[in-house]
């Protein structure tokens, strides 16, 4: 029987081999051991979510824990990256990016370019994404379309552990600065995991279900509803077929396009608050490049256009969920030609 | 006997504790609000003993602009201050500031100088003014002139001798220098060769470095001859080397020369000396004397640089002839543990009781 | 008959300080004068004044060393050996210009020599030197990294931010402070809290020290302690120079925030490669004739830059979309 890891797992044993591979490879990060300069246990953490536990022992101080200060920590792994290194840092919730954003948008994003090809910042930034833990509205947002609108940089989202270890590792060895995107709520999500390294290259979107009817495109725990929604519409008769988009950029419009000459019925979903999100991204471009084979609107997914609360029931309502999308793909072939 | 109300000057360098011993030697930093809340210290001190009015040397350094904040404030607060009023001048940013105050202050009679700094500041402003009496604020690197004491102390000591409330016999004591002169050779159409002067309070310095550059002294390898005015034991800076061999009070009469060398065939005896707050150093001595006042001492070191109370000023070569002469009861100073007694003694801050 | 020397620099050090320092000023002198015509797009931010700064600290580091700069990045360049023709195409746009034309006056870099940039934002050098003094400090051959501010960026957060890391991580990395007074035109009098960047440091428990940033031999001395210091490992410093611009923030500016007779006092008595002249040639050390030969070489030199950034050729349109990624 094929070994199974958790995303969580399938992170740590990335970073892991990456280390053991490549000695220019440090990770820095809040806590990303635990217990620096206190009396009590070393690694006593290993990362708030545990992600990190363990690679102190093996990798010792190639592992950096920071003060709370993003912006030079983050800027440092920047720095470290233009200077030859591989850093790996940890911008523990993506809701901090604010606090070092500079660091990210104007300066890793841009060295390449404004240096006349003369530079490189192979930086990764993971964060952790999305809502569902009641952590609230500055701890729960998915601001990746926030990175996506960057030239310079890359970000990567994946849903299950198979791509987090395989997209991680290309990351890693990517020569650009990428944005490495883990929703917290995937992190105990279990699947088949490899114990070999490998790549997965960027800007492949997966098709994990096969479907003639609706093209379902989304990312991170987004594609899990849409696979639920999946289930519930075969019922109906309905077979959806979704686009898991793996790498926001660079995007694998090409799979989405292909799959709209299939279906003709689009449903984007998206975690992201819906203006100027991923789903009005992809939906532009569709529009754009496919509009002859569609055969009626395009459908959006997504959380209405407010900040995560933190009331359960609430959080729950914003979280678009599998019956909004089986609402949605229903909607998507009511319309226009069949 | 009509009290005047008395004008006290304050200079406060804000470039002290800011050189290259924080950095090779672990030195103090002292932050310029610290530098700042001296002042107000005082000010709050003079203003309890009637002061109204004081003189101030300006700077570009932080010290005036973040004061004039400062009174500001307490103003809000409505705490009572002297009328704090700035010197004409315009800062250079260099020890001219310091010297020129001096010269101000002078002229305009201040009864006291308060001086915040370290020997360097202090050096300046009796250089330039020497007959009216300065308490000192040791808030430089190296503090072996200036006490350490509260300042709210010193600043009424000041106020209660300004006041005339204690006799200057009493409130001033006398203190020694050295001075220094230069004699070059006469420059085309001169008849007199050029004689640069100056003045030291604790240590003038030969060392063999030739160019002024960071100022302080810190390498013992360079050095060539100390001559002392006075050598504390318990004193940081290069007058330890004299006052761990051969104490000698700031009330004695005489100084001392001391020629050092790193030869060992030249050196009598060698001391550990802390040559620097933080810096402990080996020092290779190989001719120790007494200085009587008055009597010139010839430098005999060809070339270098004569450094005054820790700070590389005057630099020399073999066309110059330099000579080091103590002087005794060159300047007083407020004796403030003095003032303090007799103010004890007499009564002076004793408050009329209400409750009979 | 010469004199012997006694300044810590020898007589080729001196001449090469006095060259790199009149290369920026002859570099900058021209820059005011070609901009004033209409010849240069966009923005440029002088350094002419401050050369004794760069000069001074950077003679104390090879190519290994890293260093980033502010928008006012042209000295620390010349500096740091960026080549001076590239430089100047660059300011002018040009293909071969050091970052290919796509960078610009305010981001002139170039990593193989440890010039990890000017940077359009105030104070995001600090954080990158952090690590470039990390990755120093992985490479064990005793490098250092500079980060540049000025007055105002010291406000900057992630300036104090990398104050504390380089702190508690024991970074070979300094910072140094260019304290000129003015955050453009606003003086430090009113933007800065307390007028002391050495203070800043304390708060950090970083030892800092402050010079007289016109004055070469002053910066030399300290910079090469701090230097020294770093290198052996013992961790981060602050170097405060307190220096003048001759030019306005950017050019273009009038400059009328300065008080009166303000310009012509810092010319006249604050140059500070007249300073280092009068001191080298009082000392009997360099003759002035020597001085006035690389004061003509400095000027061919920028002649012939601005000769060829004109003749050089444009970039074409597909410049535009070229090394966004490294691939993608």
């Amino acid at each position: 029987m094929a070994r199974k890891l958790s995303m969580k797992q399938a992170i740590n044993e990335a970073l892991d081999q990456e280390m053991t591979r490549d000695p220019s490879v440090i990770i820095m990060g809040e806590d990303i051991v635990g217990g620096a300069g206190s009396d009590g246990e070393r690694d006593a953490w290993g990362g708030v979510l545990g992600v990190t536990k363990g690679l102190y022992a093996k990798h010792g101080d190639r592992l950096m824990d920071t003060p709370l200060s993003e912006s030079a920590y983050v800027g440092a792994a920047i720095g470290a990256a233009a200077c030859g290194m591989r850093p790996v840092a940890e911008l523990m919730f993506i809701d901090f990016m604010g606090v070092c954003f500079d660091q990210i948008f104007n300066q890793a994003a841009k060295f390449k370019y404004m240096f006349g090809g003369k530079a490189q910042t192979p930086v990764v930034i993971r964060t952790m994404v999305g809502a569902g833990f009641r952590a609230a509205a500055q701890h729960s947002q998915m601001l990746t379309p926030l990175f996506t609108h960057i030239p310079g940089l890359k970000v990567v989202c994946p849903s299950t552990p198979y791509d987090t270890k395989g997209l991680l590792i290309q990351s890693i060895r990517d020569n650009d600065p990428v944005i490495f995107c883990e929703h917290k709520n995937l992190y105990g999500f279990e699947g088949e995991v490899p114990e070999a390294s490998y790549a997965i290259p960027f800007g492949e979107a997966n098709v994990v279900r096969e479907g003639k009817h609706v093209t379902i495109v989304g990312y991170g725990l987004m594609v899990h509803r849409a696979l639920d929604a999946a289930a519930a519409l075969a019922k109906e008769g309905i077979e959806a077929e979704i686009v898991d988009l793996r790498t926001l950029s660079p995007l694998d419009i090409d799979t989405v396009l292909e799959s709209v000459e299939k279906t003709g019925r689009l449903v984007c979903v998206d975690e992201a608050t819906p203006r100027c999100s991923i789903a009005a991204d992809v939906s532009a471009q569709v529009a754009q490049h496919a509009f002859r084979a569609l055969k009626g609107p395009i459908e959006m997914v997504t959380p209405p256009h407010v900040p995560v609360p933190f009331s359960p029931v609430l959080e729950d309502a914003y979280i678009p969920s599998a019956e909004r999308i089986v609402a949605a793909a229903r909607r998507s072939l009511k319309e226009g030609k069949h | 006997m009509a009290s005047r109300t008395p004008t006290i000057g304050i200079i406060a360098n804000p470039a002290s504790a800011r050189d290259i011993r924080r950095v090779v030697a672990n030195a103090n930093n002292l932050q310029t609000a610290d530098r700042v809340n001296i002042v107000l210290r005082v000010l709050t001190a003079l203003a309890s003993q009637g002061v109204e009015h004081v003189l101030m040397m300006p700077d570009k350094s932080g010290v005036r602009a973040l004061l004039a904040r400062a009174l500001k404030r307490e103003h809000n607060l409505q705490h009572r201050f002297p009328r704090v009023e700035f010197l004409d001048l315009e800062p250079t940013s260099t020890v001219e500031d310091t010297f020129q105050a001096a010269r101000m202050m002078q002229a305009a009679h201040v009864s006291a100088i308060v001086v915040l700094g370290g020997d360097g500041t202090h050096r300046a402003v009796v250089r330039e003014c020497s007959d009216i009496p300065i308490a000192g604020l040791s808030t430089g690197t190296n503090n072996a002139f200036p006490e350490m004491r509260e300042p709210t102390i010193t600043a009424l000591a000041v106020a209660l001798y300004a006041n005339g409330r204690i006799a200057p016999a009493e409130a001033l004591v006398p203190n020694k220098l050295l001075e220094v002169a230069i004699t070059g050779h006469a420059g085309r159409g001169q008849k007199q060769p050029a004689v640069r002067r100056d003045v030291a309070l604790v240590d003038a310095v030969i060392s063999t470095e030739r160019f002024t550059g960071a100022r302080a002294l810190w390498r013992p390898e360079s050095l060539a001859a100390v001559y002392l005015t006075f050598a504390d034991p318990q004193a940081i800076g290069l007058s330890a080397i004299g006052g761990l061999l051969q104490p000698l009070g700031r009330r004695d009469p005489g100084g001392l020369a001391l020629q050092l060398s790193e030869d060992p065939q030249q050196r009598r005896l060698m001391v550990n000396a802390p040559i620097a707050p933080g810096l402990v150093r080996a020092v290779g001595i190989a001719h120790m004397e007494p200085m009587v006042a008055g009597r010139p001492f010839v430098v005999t070191q060809e070339a270098g640089v004569v450094a005054l109370d820790g700070e590389r000023e005057l630099a020399f070569d073999g066309a110059d002839r330099v000579t080091i002469t103590l002087r005794e009861d060159a300047f007083p100073t407020v004796d403030v543990a003095r003032c303090m007694q007799v103010a004890a003694r007499d009564g002076l801050f004793r408050l009329p009781s209400r409750s009979h | 008959m010469p004199s012997a020397n006694p300044f810590p620099l020898e007589r080729g050090q001196l001449l090469q300080a006095y060259r790199t320092m009149r290369t920026i000023r002859e570099f900058e002198e021209r820059l005011h004068v070609d901009f004033g015509r209409g010849d240069i797009p966009g923005f440029v931010h002088l350094y002419a004044g401050e050369e004794a700064a760069a000069t001074g600290i950077m003679m104390h580091l090879g190519d290994g060393d890293r260093i980033a700069s502010t928008h006012r990045g042209h000295g620390h360049c010349i500096a740091k050996g960026v080549d001076v023709v590239e430089m100047m195409k660059e300011i002018y746009g040009r293909k071969g210009g050091a970052c290919n034309g796509k960078g610009g006056s305010m981001h002139i870099a170039d990593l193989s020599k440890g010039m990890m940039g000017a940077n359009g934002i105030l104070g995001a050098g600090a954080p990158l030197v952090c690590g470039a003094a990390v990755a120093a400090k992985f490479r064990k051959k005793g490098e250092v990294a500079i980060s540049f501010v000025g007055d105002g960026a010291s406000n900057q957060g992630m300036f104090l931010e990398s104050l504390n890391l380089a702190a508690v991580w024991n970074l070979p990395a300094i910072f140094v402070v260019e304290n000129n007074g003015y955050a453009e035109s606003t003086s430090r009098d009113y933007g800065v809290a307390v007028d002391s960047y050495v203070d800043r440091a304390a708060g950090f428990g970083l030892p800092g020290v402050t010079v007289d940033g016109t004055d070469f031999f002053a910066v030399y001395e300290a910079a090469g302690e701090i230097i020294k210091r770093a290198r052996e490992g013992g961790g981060p410093a602050l170097l405060e120079c307190k220096m003048i611009r001759f030019y306005g923030h950017f050019e273009g500016d009038a400059q009328t925030y300065r008080g009166p007779g303000e310009l012509d006092d810092i010319r006249a008595n604050q140059d500070c490669l007249k300073k280092f002249a009068a001191a080298v040639t009082g000392a009997g050390v360099i003759a002035q004739t020597e001085l006035n030969a690389v004061d003509k070489e400095a000027q061919s030199l920028i002649e012939r830059a601005v000769k060829e950034a004109k003749a050089a050729p444009l970039p074409t349109a597909a410049d535009l979309t070229t090394d966004v990624y490294v691939s993608y």
